[in-house]
């Protein structure tokens, strides 16, 4: 992402300067007030050293900015490199990062052209800060300063890892890589039946007909895709920052979107979140991955398009689709807007990403205060489960596999 | 860092001390208690000695968030801004010249003064910018031959004998020296 840009030269003379010609006047001064010549004579090198201020400079210096990518993942190191144009002259730049930006590397380098490195530890939309250019003549008697702001970057949560997936056991009929319970074209063997004509050649079973003495053919299971809708619960950000409910749940989302996509499948995202809901709708291809961490990202920006989910658009929930809950389930709101949908006949599969608890005194008061709160979570999990909303707990450390396992090895059924 | 370079980067701080310190000596004696003779020799100590300071906690880093710091480190942040934000060596400067004045006129005392002034200035800007003394020293050379001559210049104005009594004859005096030092200023070729 290179840039350039022409900016205007603020010079001034330095401490050097200064230094020298405070010892030029009070010299020179002092030899006028106190009619002593000897004074002025003191002011003398001074006077001679100062000389070179004179000479002209540039007004103004053309810098390039090339920050090697826009976006990133957590954690991840980026650079930024600046050169300036005009070699005459004594150039140090200085670093201030944004917030939320790190340094990776010293914040201060000399020379024309610079290299910075930083590294951005949690996700969002950061300004990367400015940069201050600091110009010198060839004797450090003037120095000119630009400022110079650095673009902005997008810094995407770090996707959890996930490699399996969970699979419905309906599946819409459109092609895909899941095999599906009707026979149809794939590559997952099935059965073996006898041979109608239309069969084709290459399908009969051999051993199988040399056995029963007349034509079989193998069956193989059709091969679905299925859409995923990513709900991520915006609404309470709870626990430490760096692993709060919000960056886990976004991390785990990213890390599902990834999965699902290498899968051939169809994947959106609903953002929820205090007074509506960001969407994407389900589609297919890399560039998805990208768009639902975008969406994901200017989840908290404020703008919202419904309310709540039943007035979203039939494109950002279609019929059929696997709905991927990440949340804290700590709104109540949400636990019943999750209901609704289950109610709704959508195949839900929440993770649980609540690894925080209130802050207790040692006092009975508190104890009992946090084992109602516990009783509380205990029985939103239950009431889901027995709803038939298959709900897992992720800590943020292991793999999301870990916690799907049960759910990944057969297909989902999801009961009207 | 080893002790080398350790050494290497010190040397220059350790040598602007020297130097004002010995400007402060050179021109506190003989001590002298008129006017402000004393304050000037105090402000003057404070000012070589606080510049040393600065200079030694160059590398010193600023915390870059200063929120639910303690008391002692707000204290010394305060400390670390009023070292850094007070132009001590122009203080200092200005001090050493006010002590001088109120000695009687004692020109080649003055001009030797001077010589170490601009040791001082010169020794703190290395110090300050990093930059190699030598290569500064040998491309300033010139200059620094024709400052020390004009210094003498200035000295032997100063002991020429008055043309006449009264304050005249010796305004006139300052004012030749003056001119010389502006015509030299003037005349000396632009440097690259």
């Amino acid at each position: 992402m290179p840039g350039s840009a022409e900016l205007d030269v603020r010079w001034r003379p330095s401490r050097h300067a200064r230094r020298l010609l405070t010892l030029a006047l009070g010299g020179l001064l002092i030899a006028t007030l106190a009619r002593r010549p000897e004074f002025a004579g003191l002011a003398a090198p001074a006077l001679l050293l100062l000389g070179p201020a004179r000479k002209p400079r540039p007004v103004r210096v053309r810098v390039r900015t090339a920050v090697a990518t826009s976006q990133l993942y957590e954690g991840e190191v980026g650079t930024v490199d600046l050169i300036v144009d005009d070699a005459e002259l004594d150039a140090r730049w200085v670093l201030q990062p944004g917030r939320g930006v790190e340094p990776a590397s010293a914040t201060a380098a000399g020379g024309a052209a610079a290299r910075f490195e930083f590294t951005v530890p949690r996700w969002g939309k950061r300004q990367l800060g400015s940069v201050t250019l600091v110009l010198h003549d060839r004797w450090r008697l003037v120095e000119g300063r630009v400022t110079l702001a650095l673009p902005d970057v997008d810094c995407y949560p770090y996707p959890a890892v996930q490699r399996t997936r969970v699979v419905l056991s309906r599946l819409p009929n459109r092609l895909g890589e899941h095999a599906a319970r009707v026979a149809g074209e794939g590559t997952e063997f099935t059965g073996v039946r006898e041979y109608v004509p239309g069969d084709r050649q290459r399908a009969i079973n051999w051993p199988a007909t040399t056995r029963r003495g007349r034509l079989q053919v193998n069956t193989f299971a059709a091969e679905r895709s299925q859409d995923i809708v990513l709900v991520v619960d915006a609404t309470s950000d709870v626990g430490p920052p760096g692993s709060s409910a919000l960056d886990l749940g976004l991390r785990g989302a990213a890390g599902a979107a990834q999965a699902y996509l290498d899968g051939r499948d169809r994947v959106g995202v609903i953002c929820y979140q205090w007074g509506g809901a960001r969407w994407l709708a389900p589609s297919l291809g890399r560039r998805q991955v990208y768009k639902i961490i975008d969406t994901m990202l200017a989840a908290d920006a404020g703008w919202a398009r419904g309310d709540v989910f039943s007035r979203l658009p039939r494109a950002a929930l279609p019929p059929g689709s696997l709905v991927v809950v990440f949340s804290p389930l700590l709104d109540q709101r949400f636990v019943e807007t999750l209901r609704d949908m289950r109610e709704r006949g959508f195949a839900l599969f929440v993770v649980d990403v609540l690894n925080a608890e209130p802050p207790v005194k040692r006092t009975l008061a508190d104890a009992m205060t946090r084992r109602i709160w516990r009783m509380e979570q205990q029985a939103i999990r239950f009431s889901l489960r027995e709803l038939g909303v298959p709900v897992v707990h992720w800590d943020g450390e292991l793999p999301l596999d870990l916690p799907l396992a049960p759910y990944t090895r057969r297909a989902l059924v999801a009961h009207r | 860092m080893n002790a080398r370079l350790r050494l290497a980067a010190a040397l220059p701080r350790l040598a602007a001390l020297a130097l004002g310190a010995a400007c402060v000596v050179w021109t506190a004696l003989p001590p002298r208690h008129t006017g402000l003779a004393d304050l000037a020799l105090v402000v003057s100590i404070i000012g070589v000695a606080a510049g040393a300071l600065r200079l030694a906690l160059a590398d010193v880093p600023q915390p870059e968030e200063q929120f639910f710091l303690s008391a002692a480190a707000h204290t010394w942040l305060a400390f670390l801004a009023v070292l850094r934000g007070l132009p001590w060596e122009e203080i200092a400067v200005a001090a050493i010249l006010w002590l001088e004045v109120q000695h009687p006129a004692r020109p080649w005392y003055t001009a030797g003064l001077g010589v170490g002034l601009v040791a001082y200035l010169l020794a703190v800007h290395i110090a300050e910018s990093g930059a190699p003394a030598g290569q500064l020293l040998r491309r300033q050379a010139k200059v620094l031959v024709a400052g020390a001559c004009l210094i003498a210049v200035g000295a032997g104005f100063a002991m020429l004998s008055a043309t006449g009594p009264g304050a005249s004859s010796a305004l006139l005096r300052v004012l030749a020296a003056a001119a010389v030092i502006a015509a030299a200023a003037l005349v000396l070729p632009r440097r690259d």
